[in-house]
């Protein structure tokens, strides 16, 4: 392993950067992932910082069934994320819908039709300490010598 | 001036300098009393599918059969963890939290039944349901084709022209009839109601 590789590897153990995104929740997860950065659980002390852009994280946070206005959308925003990156799905909506998952309803869950899913939190809602465990578990599979298994 | 050397000998101090950088809260251990997902008491289930019916997540349990023995089994991703099945399965099959012993304590229940109803507006009085129903086999074995009965007992039937629910409280709940309805006519519904014995025991 290259000088550059060990340092790579350990600055981003200390800092995994996180954006969320609601793609038609009930809003119970949402409250779970703000209860994370909440002192309590206190996201950042693990070195995990939240941000709003896609573009400035490296973790995605997929909350909800899929509603038909996030269809399209959805991927671009994957896109916009730069490399290396994971998706986690968080609750049971972007696992299978939930109790919205009845014939009629017009969510189309899951969200690993759209962009591909790395980790997935069940729960309704999942507990902070699960979602903390799942980014925490999750970040070193993806970028630990991220530069090395691409060549 | 006084101040400013306390303040900087303060935190120079060794032990403030180590708590700064890399104290951490305690990790948080999930209390016993939490509801995770039911897990198996190892009670013999006797395959009633209460769990079934009262789950209000779809697909989130199943009772399946395993070799001459009923289980049941959760499905996380699915299982809102909300533990109505392990309250109102009636052998302790299933355990969650401490949800079999707060119902014990304050001696509470679950009843429930099923309400039949036939739109008449999209019913065509094909019969289908009457026919499919297995309990309306198993009273009446000659009942077939139009769905007419001369039993009394029978859940429902056709007769003068329409359906007429006869013995509502003798549905299981399997919703045969709703699947074998070529027009959507025919609904299903459990009711479920919460009870608490006064007595304190459960008769």
């Amino acid at each position: 392993m290259s000088i550059l590789q060990s340092i790579k590897n350990a600055v981003r153990s200390r800092s995994i950067h996180v954006s969320y995104i609601d793609v038609g929740s009930c809003n119970g997860c949402d409250i779970e992932v703000l209860a994370c950065l909440a002192p309590r659980y206190d996201i950042e002390q693990y070195g995990i910082y939240v941000h709003n852009n896609p573009r400035e994280a490296d973790v995605l946070l997929v909350i909800g069934s899929v509603t038909p206005q996030w269809e399209d959308k959805l991927r671009n925003i994957w896109e916009k994320i730069p490399a290396p990156k994971a998706a986690i799905a968080i609750g049971n909506c972007p696992i299978s819908g939930c109790v919205y998952a009845r014939k009629g309803s017009l969510t189309t869950p899951p969200v690993k039709n759209y962009i591909p899913i790395a980790a997935e939190v069940p729960g309704c809602p999942p507990r902070p300490t699960e979602i903390l465990s799942a980014i925490l578990s999750v970040a070193p599979l993806i970028f630990k010598d991220y530069e090395e298994k691409q060549s | 001036m006084r101040s400013i050397v306390y303040y900087v000998r303060e935190f120079l101090r060794p032990e403030w300098l180590k708590k700064f950088f890399f104290v951490k809260t305690a990790p948080l251990v999930t209390p016993p009393y939490f509801k995770g997902y039911p897990t198996l008491t190892g009670k013999d289930c006797t395959g009633c599918f209460t769990c079934m019916m009262i789950c209000p997540a779809p697909d989130a349990i199943a009772v399946l059969r395993r070799k001459e023995q009923w289980e049941p089994e959760v499905y996380p991703g699915h299982c809102i963890r909300c533990g109505l099945c392990v309250e109102a399965c009636p052998e302790g099959v299933l355990a969650s939290g401490r949800v079999t012993d707060l119902a014990r304590r304050d001696a509470t229940a679950f009843w429930h039944s099923f309400h039949l109803e036939v739109d008449e507006s999209l019913c065509m009085r094909c019969g289908n349901c009457c026919v499919s129903c297995p309990i309306n086999r198993q009273i009446d074995p000659q009942l077939a084709g139009t769905g007419t009965s001369t039993s009394d007992e029978v859940i429902m039937r056709v007769s003068s022209g329409r359906v007429r629910i006869l013995h509502e409280e003798k549905c299981t709940g399997c919703k045969t009839c709703e699947t074998q309805c070529p027009s959507g006519a025919i609904r299903v519904a459990r009711m479920v109601e919460g009870v608490q014995f006064l007595d304190g025991v459960e008769s």
